[in-house]
């Protein structure tokens, strides 16, 4: 064996902005957080993403100290808070509704926080010019936050939050309250600002595009749970639970009981057939184990030839196209959907009512190896 | 045939008139008794007048009268601000706690409450028994200033929770996430944005302190307030001197109102909320 042991890793961690360590937060009978870990480098942009009731605002309430969690540690930059309270932690945080101070006019209300920093006022009032001129609202200094548009009090309160130039910025659902159309350029322009500045940013939200198309870490949670963390094309690619596959866009959804193993290969018999999946490295699913794969819809194929050793005859219920993409739905025989996405331009195929047989590569079918959701 | 539209302006209507009816029966006493305060110096205290005059505004002033009811109004207007001044101060901190949603909130809540349930004219008489009891004085600026503490709070009380309940609690947690200690965010955030509850609140501790009869008659002692100098002096004899007093502190008290209105006014103008 390995008598040469792998020296110690002492190759030093980059430091951390923050570590989340198990933390746990129960309201009576609910658990909201359930032993959410997470780490967090310096200047990374991480993306919670979940559905509405995961636990991903009040981990980010955690952080902001606005919740005080039972159980487990919060670090912002190596020094332990648990116990500190918000004004004593080293963020910020841009709500969902902005939360501006209706009683305050902009330029009052992005200096607070060097305010409440006890700085002298001329250089407050100088260091809230040159914000507002960086932010482009200078012209709206003297207003108050019931006279601003939606995309207006969006930049105020980022403003805000950046004047002190906190070492991360905590944002729940921040384009969420902004017109459509506005969201794309808000999110660019975010991602930009956090490039430049460096700032750990912490966004929440429920929008998957936004996860993916912004962090540089997704962070899927469900249940109080994070199901999987990692870069979004390791979690669109190969998603490590059934309910991450069926949370992002795109993927379809098998499950079933192993009834065959080789070297290479397992054998998965599901309601809609039989399967072939690539074994994992050990541990892998045993004869008999309940396991869940899944395949993306743009890696199906409505001419199977010998490579795309599985197969699956189905009936095809809509076709929906988008341009680049022409999306077919197609009935399993065990009564689920079935997504098969076709590219480019091509002329449409398949019609609406027909039965179709479709394969994929066994090398494309992705098992889940994290625990099944 | 007249469709649902018209139906309903006409429903409006009816309802309108019947509503300036009722305020028109609510108001009108008091428009007579000022009318009557100007009659003649023959005049009597109900109709027809005798004359007109200012002739009761200036006996009022007259020393004689005057300085029977001076010392009530100084020390009504002193108890009536005192009063207001604590049923702000523990109002807004009541409502506060409630917010935290303390344990045994509910009967907290309810207690708060029965100075308002109970009657007014039997908390004035237990009170004072108890206090006879305890062997302590009665006095309008000791009992009775008590006494009327525990009536004017449950609506100071109502009146902040009311406020609080629609408030953003996000722009709290805005604040203390920007730095701001729980004080500071009280001072710069919650106080100015619930400041028109608070002017309410003492409102409500004012008015009810200043005219409070029942509470005030077994509680106060031998130095009357005004409402207990007010009903001595019915029961002596009945002249229009009492409608000018009556006039004049209505008079005061619509000054009052109507320049904490506007100040109430000017501070939502201020403040509203998140509305373009």
């Amino acid at each position: 064996m390995d008598s040469l042991a792998a020296p110690l890793e002492v190759m030093a961690r980059p430091q951390l902005d923050l570590e989340l360590r198990g933390i746990r937060k129960r309201y009576g009978d609910f658990t909201a957080v359930d032993g959410v870990s997470l780490q967090v480098e310096k200047g990374q942009f991480v993306c919670l993403l979940g559905p509405s009731g995961c636990g991903k605002t009040t981990t980010l309430r955690c952080v902001a100290g606005l919740e005080e969690p039972d159980d487990g540690g919060i670090l912002i930059g190596g020094n332990e808070v648990t116990k500190d309270p918000p004004w004593q932690r080293d963020i910020a945080m841009m709500f969902q509704d902005f939360a501006l101070f209706p009683h305050m006019t902009v330029a009052k209300q992005v200096g607070f926080g060097l305010e409440m920093l006890k700085k002298p006022k001329v250089g407050i009032a100088k260091r809230v010019e040159e914000v507002l001129k960086a932010f482009e609202i200078s012209a709206l200094a003297d207003r108050k936050p019931g006279s601003l548009s939606g995309g207006q009090r969006q930049r105020v309160a980022l403003a805000r939050a950046m004047i002190t130039e906190p070492r991360i910025l905590l944002l729940d659902e921040p384009v969420g309250a902004l017109d459509y159309s506005l969201r794309e350029t808000v999110m660019l322009e975010l991602k930009l600002l956090q490039q430049r500045t460096g700032i750990s940013f912490i966004w929440v939200t429920h929008d998957q595009n936004e996860a993916f198309s912004l962090g540089d870490l997704v962070v899927v949670m469900n249940h109080a749970k994070i199901e999987q963390q990692g870069t979004a094309e390791e979690i669109l690619r190969r998603p490590a639970t059934a309910f991450v596959a069926s949370f992002v866009q795109g993927n379809n959804v098998f499950r079933g009981r192993v009834t065959g193993t080789s070297p290479d290969v397992l054998q998965v018999e599901t309601s809609a057939g039989r399967f072939y999946v690539p074994r994992p490295p050990d541990p892998a699913p045993m004869l008999g184990d309940a396991v869940s794969f899944s395949v993306r819809a743009e890696q199906i194929t409505d001419a199977p030839s010998q490579r795309q050793a599985n197969r699956l005859t189905a009936r095809c219920t809509a076709v929906e196209y988008f341009g680049a993409v022409r999306r077919h739905i197609f009935e399993r025989c065990d009564g689920e959907v079935l997504k098969y996405d076709q590219f480019g331009a091509h002329a449409a195929r398949i019609v609406s009512g027909q039965t179709v047989q479709l394969g994929w590569q066994v090398e494309e079918t992705v098992l889940h190896t994290g625990a099944p959701g | 045939m007249i469709g649902w539209k018209g139906r309903s302006s006409l429903t409006a209507w009816v309802l309108g008139t019947l509503t300036v009816i009722f305020l028109a029966y609510q108001w009108l006493p008091i428009f007579t008794l000022g009318l009557l305060s100007f009659s003649g110096p023959t005049g009597g205290t109900t109709f027809p007048m005798n004359g007109t005059s200012f002739h009761w505004y200036q006996e009022l002033w007259r020393a004689s009268v005057m300085n029977d009811f001076k010392p009530p109004l100084l020390r009504s207007v002193l108890l009536a601000a005192a009063c207001s001044a604590t049923t702000i101060v523990l109002s807004v901190m009541a409502a506060q706690a409630m917010r935290g949603q303390f344990r045994g909130n509910g009967w907290f809540f309810y207690l708060m409450l029965l100075g308002i349930m109970a009657p007014g004219i039997l908390v004035g008489f237990g009170f004072a028994i108890l206090m006879r009891l305890m062997g302590v004085d009665l006095s309008w600026d000791t009992t009775t200033f008590l006494v009327q503490v525990s009536w004017t709070l449950p609506f100071g009380f109502l009146t902040m929770l009311a406020v609080f309940n629609r408030f953003d609690k996000r722009v709290e947690e805005a604040a203390l996430t920007l730095g701001a200690s729980r004080l500071s965010t009280f001072r710069r955030i919650t106080l100015p944005l619930v400041l028109p509850g608070v002017i309410g609140a003492g409102l409500f501790g004012f008015s009810l302190s200043y005219d409070e009869y029942a509470r005030s008659m077994f509680t106060t002692g031998p130095d009357a307030t005004l409402p207990l100098a007010v009903m001595a002096q019915l029961d002596r004899q009945l002249t229009p001197e009492i409608y000018a007093v009556g006039t004049t502190t209505t008079l005061f008290s619509l000054i009052a109102v109507t320049l904490c209105t506007v100040a109430f006014w000017a501070m939502r103008r201020s403040t509203s909320l998140r509305r373009t």
